[in-house]
């Protein structure tokens, strides 16, 4: 860094249209609006360590009157059902992302390769998905009737695999980061294309692969519409994390309905009201913990304008 | 030498045919497969036990033409189930791009990094949590019992609200979600846009004495527009569709909200997996897809006709 840098560049604060004292009073706004953005999961954390009787007396409570790890106690003592939820959840995440991986990045390599002579063909392949798809029955029944995926972890993990998008995003950074020069170096000294994707390609290119398996990592964490659409109820063992939240809202909601019914009174099974939360902060603290770390790639996969063309 | 180098050429196009191979397996299994599945729409679905689908598709179902279709739009829920669909999507089309454009110029003006680093990350949080969690979330709110807004409303006085019942409410609660969700990621790309601006043209407007808006009127928006302009395309190419999460789960599919709630894309899971109504379903689907795509291509040629730097294609 040369010293006279400094002086040239202007530093935030002089670039910007606000004076001091606009600045304070829009950032005290902004402040404002993220404690509200951040209320919802914030409620949520707090019930899951509030005491069961604080719920009854006061409801989710921002402020409870008591704390409590019950719940999270009664969790841990609760058995296989829920380890292997979480299990699950870990598994089709990891195995879906990689997998998905695997399968994207050689192909948007070599779309990346201007000389590729099928190149044109593919992209055209690639991108008619995106305008028309089958819909949700034909869909459905292909998955269930000729790939018979129902109610097994296929079903949650193949239909997930690959976007359009995300092999656009590869391979136009693919395209830039990697210069052509490069890449004919090396086919000059008798490269494969295979040795000049893993060697010289992959390894210039983790910001983007990282960006890509971190959307996927999120993508399959959340999803419980496969699960919805293709595992029955005989089949628990297979459920991930967030499909048991759906069904324990469901269940729950029918459990206390039908106790008010026969007693005709309030009846809560003990851990009922905080458990569920406790669930559901469970989901949301894998995603609360590689956030930040995430937060750095994010503009990589935002670059919407770039996909063009 | 020409042999050589042209056999090397004929190498290095199967190898990345190679390379292609796996995804394109993908895409003809889970895309182009399902696609034939199209013409469910034309059929009176009649399967026989124990048939293959391809048999029970080809030769067990009659064709009906378009039959399934003047069904679809002649039954009483139609109007209000497509009324609603496109109501949320115009709502949602004009909200997400003014909501984060305003406060994407506003970050964009924050003085300390740091500050508007932490705003991102908070803002766009949400946009990272399922529907399944975001239903949690605002049941924690609204839970008739334990719900922190009727709680509220018992300390002030007042009498609790069965939200859960009460559609009236729902369009409202609906709309402030989806923005709650996903607003920051918008922001995010629209902020994106922003800093990749030529600070230059900032610090010639401030010469010439340009205030604030004088700047965001005539640089800032000028030069958001490509950006705005493929989201609005591609916002456009899913007017018929909607989130099924935020219709159906997050209202917890609850029966009585059903009027405000219930979109095209709950109508199609609905009338699959409750009422096994197969051609329904797959003519319901078939309407979006052809509506979208259509209003996509449209779209595109039109702000492709205003402005050749903002289309998508």
């Amino acid at each position: 860094m040369l010293p006279f840098s400094a002086e040239e560049e202007l530093t935030a604060e002089q670039k910007s249209a606000f004076s001091k004292k606009t600045n304070l009073i829009v950032s005290l706004l902004l402040v404002l609006l993220i404690l509200l953005v951040s209320l919802p999961v914030l409620l949520v954390l707090i019930v899951s360590v509030s005491s069961e009787q604080s719920v009854v007396n006061n409801g989710y409570s921002f402020f409870p009157d008591s704390f409590s790890l019950d719940a999270w106690r009664y969790l841990a003592h609760s058995g296989m059902y829920l380890a292997r939820a979480v299990f699950n959840s870990f598994l089709i995440t990891a195995v879906g992302t990689t997998l998905g991986l695997l399968i994207m990045c050689p192909i948007s390599y070599a779309l990346s390769r201007k000389n590729f002579r099928y190149r044109n063909g593919i992209m055209i392949f690639l991108i008619i998905p995106m305008l028309f798809s089958g819909g949700l029955v034909s869909t459905y029944m292909v998955n269930t009737q000729i790939l018979h995926l129902q109610n097994t972890y296929l079903a949650l993990i193949l239909p997930g695999l690959c976007s359009t998008w995300y092999i656009m995003i590869l391979r136009n950074y693919f395209q830039t980061a990697v210069p052509e020069a490069m890449i004919e170096a090396a086919m000059v000294d008798g490269g494969r294309q295979l040795q000049i994707f893993w060697r010289i390609v992959l390894p210039v290119s983790r910001p983007v692969t990282m960006t890509v398996a971190l959307f996927q990592i999120f993508a399959y964490w959340n999803s419980w519409y496969p699960s919805l659409l293709y595992l029955d109820s005989n089949h628990t063992e297979l459920f991930p994390l967030q499909y048991v939240l759906v069904n324990m809202q469901r269940s729950i909601d029918t459990l206390a309905n039908d106790a008010q019914y026969i007693s005709g009174m309030q009846v809560y099974t003990p851990p009922a009201v905080t458990v569920r939360m406790v669930l559901v902060v469970m989901a949301i603290l894998p995603i609360l913990i590689i956030f930040p770390f995430f937060h750095r790639f994010l503009k990589n996969g935002m670059t919407i304008g770039a996909v063009k063309g | 030498m020409r042999g050589l180098k042209s056999r090397k050429k004929g190498r290095t196009n199967r190898e990345l045919l190679l390379f292609s191979l796996p995804a394109i397996v993908w895409y003809v299994s889970f895309c182009y497969l399902p696609l034939f599945g199209i013409i469910f729409a034309f059929k009176d679905f009649t399967p026989k036990p124990g048939d293959p689908l391809v048999k029970n598709l080809f030769v067990n179902s009659p064709w009906v033409g378009l039959k399934n279709f003047s069904f679809l739009f002649l039954s009483s829920e139609m109007p209000k189930i497509l009324f609603n669909t496109l109501f949320y999507n115009t709502v949602f089309l004009i909200l997400g791009i003014i909501i984060p454009v305003f406060l994407a110029i506003i970050l964009a003006e924050i003085h300390s990094r740091v500050f508007s680093g932490l705003v991102q990350v908070v803002m766009v949080l949400p946009y990272f949590l399922s529907w399944v969690i975001v239903g949690y979330c605002l049941y924690g709110f609204l839970a008739t019992d334990e719900g922190q807004v009727n709680h509220i409303l018992r300390i002030l006085g007042g009498s609790a609200v069965f939200w859960y019942q009460s559609p009236e409410y729902w369009r409202f609660i609906l709309i402030l979600t989806e923005v709650w969700k996903s607003t920051g990621y918008s922001m995010m790309i629209y902020l994106c846009a922003i800093t990749s601006i030529d600070r230059t043209l900032y610090e010639c407007a401030r010469l010439d004495g340009a205030t604030f808006l004088q700047r965001v009127r005539h640089i800032t928006l000028p030069l958001l527009r490509p950006t705005v302009a493929t989201i609005f395309i591609l916002r456009l190419g899913s007017l018929l569709a909607s989130d099924f999460g935020l219709f159906y789960q997050v209202p917890l599919n609850s029966n009585s909200l059903q009027p405000v709630t219930q979109t095209l894309d709950v109508y199609v899971y609905q009338a699959l997996m409750m009422e096994a109504n197969f051609s329904y379903s797959a003519a319901a689907s078939f309407l979006q897809n052809i509506v979208g795509c259509s209003l996509l291509l449209i779209a595109n040629a039109i702000i492709r006709k205003l402005d050749a730097d903002s289309s998508l294609m």
